[in-house]
């Protein structure tokens, strides 16, 4: 599948590119853009997406004629498998291809450290969905976040469950730097709010039985409990949560919206909240985008999709509008982006580089799929 | 919940993990005393049997359903299918290597283990598989004691694994042949066993005993990956150490004390659940420096 697509994105923009191109000068030279997601391991599913995505928008700017006066854009991926060590040699891969870019960027543990490596080659990196506000001080000022940070998320949380009616908050975490992070906000938050964490507990990863844990968690007479970390896991803490009789408020943080969830977690989703980042099905503007996806990929565009699509898109504005494939050009326009209205609503940058509006909605489980909640 | 109940469902709860470590400890000691090999990719094969279990089950449950019924055939197929593969990878990767040194072995091992994980990344592109079955939630609910079902058949069919292999090598002609070939090998030659095939027979239920976990791992949890093995791997081998590696009524119990240590570990007053491994491999440490042997092992000269 993975390398399927990935064939057919290169065959596709190979055949566009041969058939714009006369005799090659170095203005027709395509411009190379890195992709960093992870399309193996655990999150696989959302990697593989966001290639989608991103594939998608740079074959409909190919088809408008390209960058730059007519250079069509070449992808070359690369597969960070959510983990530090792998994302770093994916990295150092994409840097020395001399891509002129890179978009992408999911799991903050495994974007945080290839940070410093595009930051040393001075390339212009768009982060579509890796939203940690620890990857802010590590910003050498090259990155650029498009997705609202886990702060944003924290005040949303808070805000829902304080909206219904919950005094003590359990808080789970898998000890990796987004949902550590996001875990921690919400703690910070939750306590300011004048409300109790009543546990505040972290589990392995890859770890099946959580019934120690449950066991916690309902022993401390927590009334809602909020997961911070990624589905595979969340699904099997849901379904064990609830086949130990765990009546509250379940709610899991934007690693966890996958509708893979149902899967995992089967009739225990029911009613289970998820607090999203905004996705195709919740977006006006994306109709077109929906069934774009679905007849290229024949499969509906997952949660991280637009803001994907958003950041391939925004890459191409900021270089035909720094005019040049010169860095620091592109990394000044990029800067510049001036709340114009993309799919997943307007992008303007705060003067951390982080996106300058919160864009987080709750969804709510219902009949194996998430629907947007109303309160 | 009172100090009592919350005592109570510990109790449970690492029955439950404990049947899971025991079922694969048994592999590890199987595998140890006949051959003296560590075999590292027994953790593997607990991954391999889940998904064999899955194949299995999406094979049977058109017929069968996929509740308990279902999932017991597919269970057997999938001890079937992977006692064979244990078979096949004895005769190809560990027999050639029986007179070479541990080492070798030992890190062929590691190989075999790499191999089979690596296989099943590439498989199923990494990605989490769902094990969907028709279990219920329902369960015994005893004041604020609740035990489901699924627990109570899960330790059962442990239970009663754990009882016929216990039969088989004390009271079986093949049973009394391993424990020979356990304490000599070259006398057993010489007296006329089959070596090998004993052997082959001992790897095919080790590694069965780990498709069983692996399935009824599966079916019980709901999801299933490529790396489910690896955690469980070097926990069954801690089972099998603090009961005595080379011993399977030690291993039985190794995994038991295991699987509770572990689950009132995460209730040690002052400590949270993520110290919850720093306390189990803790545990590992002192065994093996003030009991080397493990509770039910014997002293030999030799280790590895």
């Amino acid at each position: 599948m993975t390398m399927r697509t990935i064939l057919k994105l290169i065959a596709s923009t190979a055949a566009l590119h041969l058939a714009a191109s006369g005799p090659v000068l170095a203005q027709d030279e395509p411009i190379t853009i890195g992709v960093q997601a992870p399309t193996t391991g655990s999150e696989a599913t959302y990697g593989k997406d966001m290639l989608n995505a991103i594939g998608l928008a740079a074959d409909e700017i190919n088809a408008k004629g390209g960058l730059l006066g007519g250079r069509q854009i070449t992808l070359v991926s690369g597969d960070t498998a959510c983990d530090p060590q792998q994302s770093v040699n994916a990295a150092s891969r994409l840097a020395s291809q001399e891509v002129v870019g890179v978009v992408g960027g999911y799991c903050s543990g495994a974007t945080q450290p290839t940070l410093k490596i595009y930051g040393d080659a001075n390339i212009p990196f768009v982060i579509v969905a890796a939203n940690s506000t620890q990857l802010i001080p590590a910003n050498p000022g090259n990155a650029f976040m498009i997705n609202s940070t886990g702060a944003d998320q924290a005040k949303t949380a808070v805000d829902f469950f304080a909206g219904k009616g919950i005094d003590k908050l359990a808080i789970v975490n898998q000890g990796d730097a987004y949902s550590q992070d996001l875990a921690n906000l919400t703690r910070d938050a939750w306590k300011a709010a004048g409300h109790e964490v009543s546990a505040f507990e972290y589990v392995n990863k890859g770890e099946q039985d959580f019934s120690a844990l449950v066991n916690k968690i309902r022993g401390s007479g927590a009334q809602a409990v909020f997961w911070t970390a990624y589905y595979a896991d969340g699904g099997l803490l849901i379904r064990q949560l609830r086949q130990r009789g765990f009546q509250g408020t379940i709610a899991v943080g934007d690693g966890s919206n996958s509708p893979k969830l149902f899967d995992i977690a089967g009739r225990a989703a029911e009613g289970v909240y998820a607090f999203s980042n905004p996705t195709a099905d919740f977006l006006p503007a994306a109709k077109q985008f929906i069934s774009d996806y679905q007849a290229k990929f024949d499969t509906a565009p997952g949660p991280y999709a637009p803001l994907a699509y958003d950041g391939m898109q925004l890459m191409a504005w900021a270089i035909d509008k720094a005019g040049s494939t010169d860095a620091d050009a592109i990394i000044k326009a990029l800067g510049s982006a001036d709340g114009k209205e993309w799919l997943a609503g307007p992008i303007s940058f705060t003067p951390q580089h982080t996106l300058a509006r919160s864009n987080f909605v709750v969804l709510e489980g219902q009949d194996g799929k998430w629907t947007r909640y109303q309160p | 919940m009172t100090w009592y109940d919350s005592l109570l469902q510990q109790l449970a709860d690492g029955l439950v993990l404990g049947s899971f470590y025991a079922l694969v400890a048994l592999g590890y000691t199987m595998v140890f005393g006949v051959i003296k090999l560590l075999n590292f990719a027994h953790g593997d094969l607990y991954m391999t049997g889940a998904f064999a279990g899955f194949g299995g089950l999406s094979l049977v449950s058109g017929v069968l359903g996929a509740g308990w019924l279902g999932i017991f055939v597919a269970m057997l197929l999938a001890m079937l299918a992977v006692g064979c593969l244990g078979v096949v990878i004895e005769r190809i990767a560990y027999h050639p290597m029986l007179a070479a040194p541990r080492l070798s072995i030992l890190i062929t091992a590691l190989a075999v283990s790499l191999v089979l994980q690596n296989a099943a990344l590439s498989l199923t592109g990494g990605q989490y598989t769902a094990f969907r079955t028709d279990l219920g939630f329902g369960g015994l609910s005893l004041g604020n004691l609740f035990i489901s079902y699924n627990q109570i058949v899960l330790v059962a069919t442990a239970a009663v694994l754990m009882i016929a292999l216990e039969l088989f090598v004390s009271k079986t002609l093949y049973g009394r042949a391993m424990r020979a070939v356990a304490i000599d090998k070259d006398m057993c030659r010489m007296l006329g066993i089959n070596v090998s095939a004993v052997i082959a027979i001992t790897f095919f239920i080790g590694s069965g005993l780990a498709a069983a976990a692996g399935t009824m791992a599966g079916a019980y949890y709901g999801s299933i990956w490529y790396f489910m093995g690896f955690l469980i791997g070097l926990k069954a081998f801690t089972a099998a150490v603090i009961g005595g590696i080379g011993s399977i009524t030690g291993a039985m119990l190794g995994g038991l004390i295991l699987g509770l240590l572990e689950s009132f570990g995460t209730h040690i007053p002052f400590i949270g659940s993520e110290w919850k491994d720093v306390f189990t491999f803790a545990i590992l440490i002192l065994v093996l420096v003030f009991k080397p042997t493990g509770l039910l092992g014997k002293s030999e000269v030799e280790r590895m």
